[in-house]
């Protein structure tokens, strides 16, 4: 285990030093670095697998002279977990990078970004593994600077600029709520060790434990994008390169997951007041349906994929929330269930999303634009690209036989258990958050259809789309790693729930993996076979069958029928890409039912020939959603804020006199106060 | 207390008082040059002081110190003061936020408070030295004041001089001096400080054709 790790993060180091030594070489540059990246990330998945098959949590620690700080690392089944996810994607990303950036040979310092990959690839791992307050918050720091100077790569871009800016500020609102959250635990117990924190003598006073619950959920909510601390996200996530959003998305929200998990179940654990569940259960409610809605409306594919990370953090945290309430009413087994579901989408969120940043900067690198409308017909051009992106569409979407569908299920579950709850008022609001999961996933299936049928399919809307090309074999291999793991992830629960178990047995008290696997394995029952149970080995043979079936059946029959092709039926007028369905027009009929939400603007400006009013001259069609959040939460305190600096401007007069005054009244006062 | 100790303390406490009398001169003086020179000849006193106190303890260290303050604070510093004003052509007038009198009344309070404020740990000393801590600091607080009332740039270096001086004063009172590295280091750090506001004052008479600090109010927006 030592020397995993120590080999792990000397990797890591090698990859922050040694790229700038190769000046002038981009080739090689993005070789070592993106190369070493690649081989930490192998060695952090036999870690965190060493991790969790571990009997016993592995420690290690070196004081340090700073008051307070030790370099403490704790490798429990938690952090084991979220490890392997960090490596699995950091590996699949760097892959991709290899070719991603052969474009920018010579146009931007590919040292600089393959340093910095794996400096931020570092602090993720070290955020997980850290058992040290102070240890934790430097990590947390370096990470999100890191992740900042990252989103500002194309900082010649003013949106880019903008959005890094956003970034920074709410990630440091975010990390003052953390720091506030450990100072609590640090008042009570006068250590910064995570040791000290979970210990079970301290217990802190009820108020401040609430208190607590709040700073973290506020801190950690913010880098991880519940709403509505999310409106950063879908600006900074896009602005990234590719595999960084990949990254940014599919692991960074997550190790925000990480603390929540740690802070609530690990140091927190015992007695929940029902309360905290039930604000997670409404959180992620809001923060699923909002994120997928929001989602819809957008017609740049990053930025689509950054508003469906806030979906997918709400289904985590549906999840989560359902397994406090459940370990609030000592339902332990129940309480496991819910944290596994969870958890089970975090990894699974983690592969479908970084798959699916990846195929949008495969399908960027090769058209060079973001923006769905001019996309079209890809599939014939990138067939590759085309199949995995459809994978992690499926995923994502929740579609058996892939990953996705298991976890969804198995919240959904965890949620329809909550008959066994005492209040009749719990009883009542789990099910309504299983309703509103249900509405999520028939709009992100909407939102996939329209993402993969608007993209890859018909004709190119643009010359861009039909210069389009396949992408070089290191994008694809990164590419289909991840697809390949999303398959497995949904068609092997067997192998994935006993691991998973390892982790929240101990958080929750209650061992479930044997009771959740029935008939060896081949079929998850929450609770027993006959209430509900899948299997998805079961379900992809029955699909297959099916497709096969239908096939024969078309086969044989289809000839009797007489079959006849043709070009589809343009009305007498020659067909062009300006006749096909647009992503516009796919998510118009949502716009409308769901137009209390999005406040939509309509406006279309024509200009008719003077002739007749039936010859448009030109016309001009604007359509755009309002940002609630931004209008009416963050404006105003933004607002708010600027006046307040006004009027603090009167103290600042610019005079050095004036200035000489301040201190030197503010000196005989305080020595005059201290006499 | 033998006699020929009292008779050191009343003379450092003398000494003390020569200094803060420098300092109520300051003030109350209209020329710039004058001010210079009465900065010189605190820093005179000064030395005066510290010699005094090392031949009364034994410290040869002290010495050191009076002489590095003789070489700079009597000699270098205010010969770079007076180039500065003779090149700039600065007027003789002192620009003044608050006129003669009502500085000389507040620099009375300043006294006052300093002595109000050591009133409860001089009693705690032991050295020989010890009353002078409040003329110290009150010299502390007048230089300061120097720096707000005036507005050319050399007066307020002037105040910041004076600032130090009180400094030294105060350190040699409460313990002896400091270690002499650090001495070592604050006269250095003046010396260098004296540099800057040479350029500095330079800088202010190219851009605005005055040493006046208060037209720097105009680089606000």
């Amino acid at each position: 285990m030592t020397v995993l790790l120590v080999g792990l993060l000397a990797i890591y180091i090698a990859g922050v030093i040694l790229p700038p030594c190769f000046s002038g070489k981009a080739r090689i540059q993005n070789l070592v670095a993106h190369g070493l990246a690649a081989a930490a990330g192998f060695a952090g998945m036999v870690l965190g697998l060493a991790g969790l098959l571990a009997p016993e949590p592995w420690t290690a620690s070196v004081d340090s002279s700073i008051p307070f700080l030790s370099v403490a690392i704790r490798l429990d089944p938690l952090a084991s977990f979220f490890v392997l996810t960090i490596s699995v994607v950091g590996l699949a990303a760097s892959i991709f990078a290899l070719g991603y950036l052969a474009e920018l040979y010579g146009r931007a310092s590919i040292a600089a970004m393959g340093s910095l990959l794996n400096g931020f690839l570092l602090a993720m791992t070290l955020v997980v593994l850290a058992d040290n307050g102070f240890f934790f918050l430097i990590l947390w720091e370096v990470m999100s600077l890191l992740s900042y100077v990252l989103v500002v790569t194309e900082h010649e871009k003013p949106g880019v600029r903008e959005a890094g800016l956003f970034y920074l500020i709410m990630t440091h609102v975010g990390t003052a709520f953390i720091i506030l959250t450990f100072l609590i635990f640090f008042q009570e117990t006068g250590s910064f060790s995570f040791e000290a924190f979970r210990h079970p003598d301290q217990q802190l006073p009820e108020g401040l434990r609430s208190i607590a619950f709040f700073t973290a959920l506020i801190g950690f909510g913010a880098k991880a994008g519940i709403v509505p601390l999310h409106v950063w996200l879908p600006y900074a996530h896009p602005a990234a390169p590719s595999h960084v959003s990949a990254l940014m998305s599919g692991v960074m929200i997550k190790t925000a997951i990480y603390g929540l998990i740690r802070v609530y179940f690990d140091f927190m654990g015992g007695e929940f007041p029902w309360w905290w569940g039930f604000t997670l259960l409404v959180a992620g409610t809001v923060s699923a349906l909002l994120g997928v809605m929001y989602a819809l409306m957008e017609h740049d594919l990053k930025s689509l994929l950054a508003f469906h990370s806030v979906e997918n953090i709400g289904i985590i945290l549906l999840g989560m929330g359902a397994g406090m309430i459940f370990h609030t009413y000592g339902l332990h087994e129940l309480a496991a269930l819910g944290l596994l579901a969870g958890l089970y989408h975090t990894i699974n969120h983690a592969a479908f999303k970084a798959l699916l940043f990846l195929g949008a900067g495969a399908v960027q690198f090769a058209t060079h634009t973001r923006q769905i409308e001019e996309y079209g017909g890809l599939l014939r051009r990138m067939p590759w690209t085309g199949a995995f992106f459809l994978v992690g569409a499926v995923s994502i979407a929740a579609l058996p036989p892939t990953n996705g569908f298991v976890s969804e299920w198995l919240v959904f579950q965890s949620l329809f258990l909550s008959f066994q709850l005492p209040t009749l008022f719990l009883k009542l609001m789990l099910p309504i958050a299983a309703a509103m999961l249900a509405l999520t996933g028939a709009l992100a299936l909407a939102c996939f259809a329209k993402a993969f049928g608007m993209s890859f399919l018909a004709q190119p809307r643009s010359s861009h789309a039909r210069h389009a090309t396949e992408v070089p074999r290191s994008m694809r291999v990164g590419m289909g790693f991840l697809a390949g793991l999303c398959i497995v992830l949904g068609l092997a629960p067997m192998l994935v729930v006993p691991l998973l178990d390892r982790v929240t047995a101990p958080l929750t008290g209650a061992a479930i993996s044997s009771q959740v696997l029935a008939l060896d394995g081949w079929v998850v029952a929450p609770v027993t076979v006959e209430f509900s149970s899948i299997s998805t080995p079961v379900l992809a043979m029955l699909l297959v069958v099916a497709g096969a079936l239908g096939l024969l059946i078309a086969r044989l029959f289809g000839k009797a029928l007489g079959a006849r092709y043709y070009k589809t039926w343009g009305c007498g007028l020659n067909l062009t890409p300006r006749m096909e369905y647009t992503a516009t027009g796919f998510a118009q009929p949502i716009k409308q039912v769901f137009e209390t939400i999005y406040q939509p603007t309509v406006k279309l400006e024509q200009e008719f020939l003077e002739q007749s009013k039936y010859f448009i001259k030109h016309q001009r069609f604007e359509s755009h959603i309002e940002p609630v959040f931004e209008k009416y939460l963050y404006r105003p305190v933004v607002a708010l804020l600027l006046a307040a600096a006004d009027r603090l401007r009167i103290i600042q007069a610019g005079s050095l006199h004036l200035y000489l005054t301040y201190i030197f009244v503010t000196l005989v006062l305080l020595l005059l106060w201290a006499g | 207390m033998p006699a020929s100790t009292q008779l050191g303390s009343q003379l450092v406490d003398l000494c003390s008082v020569l200094l803060l009398l420098c300092c109520f001169a300051i003030v109350a003086q209209r020329r710039l040059s004058a001010c210079v020179d009465l900065f010189a000849l605190q820093s005179a006193f000064l030395a005066a002081t510290a010699a005094l106190v090392a031949f009364l303890t034994g410290h040869k260290h002290i010495y050191f110190a009076a002489a590095l303050t003789i070489v700079i604070k009597v000699i270098v510093l205010p010969r770079i003061l007076r180039k500065v004003i003779e090149r700039l052509n600065v007027s003789r007038e002192l620009g003044m936020n608050i006129n003669i009198p009502a500085g000389l009344l507040i620099c009375g309070a300043l006294v006052i408070i300093a002595f109000f404020i050591t009133q409860p740990i001089i009693p705690l000393g032991y050295l020989l030295t010890r009353d002078s801590l409040a003329i110290a600091l009150a010299i502390i607080l007048i230089g300061f004041f120097t720096m707000i009332a005036r507005q050319k740039a050399i007066t307020q270096m002037v105040g910041f001089l004076v600032m130090e001086n009180g400094v030294f004063l105060g350190a040699t009172a409460a313990a002896y001096g400091m270690p002499l590295i650090v001495e070592l280091g604050v006269f250095f750090d003046v010396l260098v400080a004296g540099l800057i506001v040479g350029i500095y004052t330079h800088r202010l008479q190219d851009t605005f054709d005055s040493v006046d600090t208060s037209t720097l109010t105009v680089l606000k927006e």
